[in-house]
């Protein structure tokens, strides 16, 4: 195998599209509702149930269909089930925080619980899309009415019209009592939300 | 010093591509926050007794049309270190051509045997091996006649790793005009697998993939 002997570092194999057909018999209802344990276990998430309502749309203002988008945020207290923070007493044992789900409209729905803020960080949830046309492209979105925004060192980093792109907003409770928050995923052209770079550092 | 990121580039030929890239440049990521962008994925579990042979639907069904293939190799990140239980989900078309995927409209015939989706996990050195059917090329752009080459989608996530790609045939025709390809350059040669004689289990050919998975995708095994 070739290796880049600069960084003595094996070359990566080429991230590529998702295409069109992401098989639909992969999906795992577990991951589409993180508001829930398994079902039937007397067990529940710590935290304020919430509804992400998203619609992702292309440069035209179309649904970007058939798109795989995965989420992932902390739990209630604000830590993420990661092993940096394994043995932490504010894991809760009944949230993972890892969420996946192929739209087949564009439009989605994610249930899961609001995230705590945690040490210099608003309430966020980290966004991973993969769609036909596109590798893997990532962003991170934020709750309007959640305190810590004004101080969130990401949100701070883009132009206020950038940080309300990325800003969902709290319209109404759903008939269980979840809260709803809705938001446009706009990929590409006029109103095109920031994606972020995860592979180049800041100063590289 | 880098001041910005990654400018991404639309595929040729491909009007998806042209209508879902963003246009802007990605933005970078501060430092405090670069750890809440790398998801840890949980180990999930199989569906099915033959998740792993996709050259037939069930263990007491015949084989699909086609050259039946081994596909192995090892996953592992940009240091060399071996990623044990990850989850590879792999799918890809029949031999004609064609997805059983309820969107994929297309007139190319199914094949009765075939269903082509699976998954695999890699062992405690990070090896894999799945079965499947030597995927058909198909027309993926009819009024300008450029084709799809053979493919194999691979999708793998487990612990700190996510990574979705495809892996390719080497000397097929097609390969040179693929949107996603060109848009790789002289680096599509990764994704190309290496033909292997399989003398000893009842497939017709192998191919050798190692995948290595890059950047932060692999920031839990540094």
């Amino acid at each position: 195998m070739k290796a880049n002997m600069q960084a003595d570092l094996l070359l990566p194999t080429n991230e590529d599209t998702v295409g069109p057909y992401f098989p639909i018999n992969f999906s795992d209802p577990l991951l589409e509702d993180l508001s829930q344990f398994e079902s039937g276990i007397t067990a529940q998430p710590q935290g304020v149930p919430i509804i992400l309502k998203g619609r992702l749309l292309d440069r035209y203002g179309e649904l970007a269909n058939g798109t795989v988008v995965e989420f992932w945020q902390a739990n209630a207290k604000g830590v993420y089930r990661s092993p940096k923070h394994e043995g932490d007493s504010d894991i809760d044992p009944w949230f993972w925080g890892y969420g996946r789900l192929r739209t087949e409209s564009g439009e989605f729905e994610f249930k899961t619980i609001m995230p705590g803020p945690c040490a210099d960080r608003a309430s966020n949830i980290t966004i991973t899309l993969f769609s036909d046309g596109i590798s893997r492209i990532v962003t991170q979105i934020f709750f309007a009415d959640q305190t810590g925004n004004a101080s969130d060192p990401l949100l701070q980093s883009l132009s206020c019209e950038d940080q309300a792109k990325l800003s969902a907003r709290h319209e109404g409770e759903a008939d269980c009592g979840s809260k709803i928050y809705t938001i446009d995923i706009v990929m590409a052209g006029e109103n095109e939300i920031p994606f972020f770079d995860d592979l180049i550092r800041e100063g590289e | 010093m880098s001041n910005t990121g990654r400018q991404l580039k639309i595929g040729p030929t491909d009007n998806t591509s042209d209508q879902r890239t963003p246009r802007n440049r990605l933005r970078l990521i501060p430092e405090i926050a670069r750890e809440s962008f790398a998801p840890y994925v949980p180990q999930r579990g199989l569906s099915r007794q033959n998740d792993w042979d996709l050259t037939r639907i069930a263990p007491d069904l015949p084989r699909a049309e086609g050259v039946a293939i081994e596909v192995s190799g090892k996953l592992q990140n940009e240091r060399g270190t071996p990623i044990s239980n990850a989850m590879l989900e792999i799918w890809n078309a029949n031999h004609f051509g064609r997805y059983r995927h309820i969107e994929d409209h297309s007139n190319i015939p199914l094949d009765e045997h075939f269903l082509g989706t699976g998954r695999v996990f890699t062992d405690s050195e990070g090896n894999y091996t799945f079965w499947t059917i030597s995927p058909g090329a198909y027309l993926a752009r009819p009024d300008i006649g450029r084709w799809r080459p053979k493919h194999i989608h691979i999708s793998v996530s487990g612990g700190g790793s996510r990574l979705i790609t495809q892996l390719y045939f080497p000397d097929e025709p097609n390969n040179a005009s693929d949107p996603m390809a060109i848009l790789m350059g002289d680096d599509f040669e990764r994704n190309i697998g290496k033909p292997y004689e399989t003398p000893k289990i009842d497939v017709d050919s192998g191919l050798n993939f190692d995948i290595v998975v890059g950047g932060r995708n692999a920031v839990y095994f540094e």
